[in-house]
């Protein structure tokens, strides 16, 4: 393509966007609306994931050994644990560790535990990581069946609660994703309709002079380039300032109760990159598609 | 040069628009095509402009084949072509001058060009000094010629009008064919023109088809400029005023050589202009 048809076209993709003013407008203002909520959804779910992740890892189960277990049957454990799929980091702790770790958390009245038997009082034990807590209830009694394991120790109803939390907000994130982008595909090729039609004569008499078809959808696959991808920059601005804006309000008057969520939760600076090109890509995927669909019907001349 | 070989049209619906045209238009003929409404005039110039493909026949325009012709080829063929409709079609927002300017800025047509070609088309249609006035403040007759420069400005080798004269004033419509007329015997350019006027059809002594319910039933030359002629007051005011306006129109020069002639002396010398015009066009002048 020549430069001058270039700039041409460009400018009649500007132009068809300025003398629909109102409707643009409008246009780019809904579309704004939803990727701002789009945006939210997308951080909030992002944020409830981290923050899952984060207890996660703080969730340990506790499987305690029987008495009699050589060193040799300890390996084998250790060993058949490790074979086990949903688990990550799995610690020993001796009878000793145990009886160190007790007197730790007693502080100043750890002289209350002297005189106990360690070999009676504390029982090996290996210190699990689970890495999904949806699959808790399985993994625990996978360690139940292992030969040497006396007890196992865990946390069922957090498990239950944190990993309920975390698919209600990724199903709700996708569901509400999905309904905005459909509302988003509606109103730009609505507007991309309207320019059109507003324009069908032009596109009659350009096609009588001989313009091709790809010339006479040009300008509108500019503009609707140009409103996805000024409505992707606008809300993209919006929710960066928004959104560390009110995470450093929270922090400051509400640090010490959501510190936890504080901390999880996702930085824009991560993030925003990719909300932008994902913001852009479908407001000009959908400019793109609106406008082939809706000029295709004053083509056929 | 026009070659329709038994042309049939049926559209979906059932209707045969066209049974079995079969028509010569040589190069440089004036021809009109007559019929009442419902005859299949404007089917036949739909085919004509390959906005419909017909249903058998086959139909040339300009040493296309419009028949196989494919979809991408259309814009192609159609730039050989100059149209003018009844409701004028002129893009209400844009001046007289982007009007006609527009139909060279569609097609690729470098901005020298067009700032060359458009003031000389519309100086030969008279509009000079209309090129800055929107469509709406000129009068219908004007709206038609502006029409014309912007079928002309692409150098057509034929222009089909459509009821050039059926939206404006009895005596313009004299003006219109006139400048038609002129187009056609200084520049040679083939015209086709539909009407269902027979008044206008009998004052210009030219070729004349006639088609009703879909077949051509004769192809002679019109009747005198007296015959039939209703309208005897509006036509001697129009002869009056004829031989005035045509002295300042002159036609002979619309192709590319009395293009270069007229802006000679803008170019520095060894400057190719014929070959510019080619490259532009697409096509041998």
């Amino acid at each position: 393509m020549k430069l001058h048809n270039f700039t041409y076209l460009l400018k009649e993709g500007g132009r068809n966007i300025f003398s629909n003013k109102l409707m643009s407008f409008a246009c780019i203002g809904v579309l704004v609306a939803c990727f701002l909520l789009i945006g939210s959804a997308v951080l909030l779910s992002l944020t409830v994931n981290n923050v899952v992740r984060y207890v996660e890892n703080q969730n340990e189960v506790v499987a305690f050994l029987e008495d009699d277990v050589t060193e040799d049957d300890i390996s084998v454990i250790s060993l058949a644990l490790k074979n086990i799929d949903n688990i990550g980091q799995v610690t020993f702790e001796s009878k000793e560790e145990a009886a160190e770790s007790h007197k730790a958390t007693m502080g100043d009245r750890a002289y209350e535990l002297e005189g106990l038997d360690i070999n009676i009082a504390y029982p090996n034990s290996f210190i699990i990581q689970v890495r999904e807590l949806s699959q808790l209830a399985e993994t625990v009694s996978e360690i139940k069946e292992i030969d040497g394991i006396e007890k196992v120790n865990s946390q069922d109803e957090v498990a239950a609660i944190l990993s309920g939390l975390k698919t209600a907000v990724n199903y709700a994130g996708t569901g509400i994703v999905l309904i905005l982008v459909a509302v988003s595909v509606v109103i730009i090729t609505n507007t991309i309709k309207m320019t059109v039609f507003s324009r069908r004569k032009e596109i009659n008499i350009m096609k009588y002079v001989g313009a091709t078809d790809g010339f006479i959808r040009m300008p509108f696959l500019v503009e609707g380039m140009l409103i996805g991808l000024i409505a992707a920059t606008l809300a993209f601005l919006v929710l960066g300032f928004s959104y560390t804006y009110i995470l450093q309000w929270a922090g400051l008057n509400y640090g010490q109760y959501i510190g936890v969520v504080l901390n999880s939760a996702v930085n824009f600076r991560d993030v925003g990159p990719y909300i932008f090109v994902d913001f852009a890509a479908i407001g000009m995927f959908i400019g793109v598609v609106g406008s082939g669909i809706f000029v295709r019907r004053y083509l056929k001349v | 040069m026009i070659e329709f070989s038994n042309v049939s049209k049926k559209y979906k619906n059932g209707t045969e628009a066209l049974k079995n045209i079969s028509m010569k238009i040589d190069k440089g003929e004036f021809v009109f095509i007559v019929g009442s409404s419902g005859a299949g005039k404007s089917t036949l110039i739909k085919t004509l402009l390959r906005e419909e493909a017909p249903t058998s026949g086959t139909v040339f325009v300009n040493g296309f084949n419009l028949n196989r012709m494919k979809r991408r080829h259309i814009p192609k063929f159609r730039r050989s072509l100059g149209v003018v409709f009844q409701d004028f079609r002129l893009i209400p927002n844009m001046t007289v001058y982007d009007n006609v300017a527009f139909a060279l800025r569609v097609t690729n047509v470098v901005s020298k060009e067009i700032r060359m070609r458009v003031p000389y088309t519309l100086k030969l249609l008279g509009l000079s000094d209309k090129a800055k006035s929107m469509p709406h403040q000129i009068s219908g007759g004007e709206q038609q010629r502006v029409a014309l420069a912007r079928a002309l400005v692409n150098n057509p080798s034929i222009i089909i009008a459509d009821e050039p004269t059926g939206n404006i004033d009895p005596e313009l419509s004299f003006e219109i064919i006139d400048l038609l007329s002129a187009i056609n015997e200084q520049a040679g350019t083939t015209i086709v023109m539909v009407t269902h006027e027979h008044e206008l059809v009998n004052y210009f002594s030219k070729r004349v088809i006639t088609i009703e319910d879909g077949m051509l039933i004769s192809d002679s030359m019109g009747g005198s400029k007296t015959e039939l002629f209703t309208g005897h007051e509006l036509m001697e005011d129009y002869s009056r005023n004829l031989s005035s306006k045509q002295k300042a129109i002159d036609f002979s020069d619309t192709t590319a050589s009395g293009l270069m002639q007229e802006y000679d002396e803008d170019f520095p010398s060894g400057y190719d202009f014929i070959d510019q015009q080619e490259m532009a066009f697409g096509r041998k002048l």
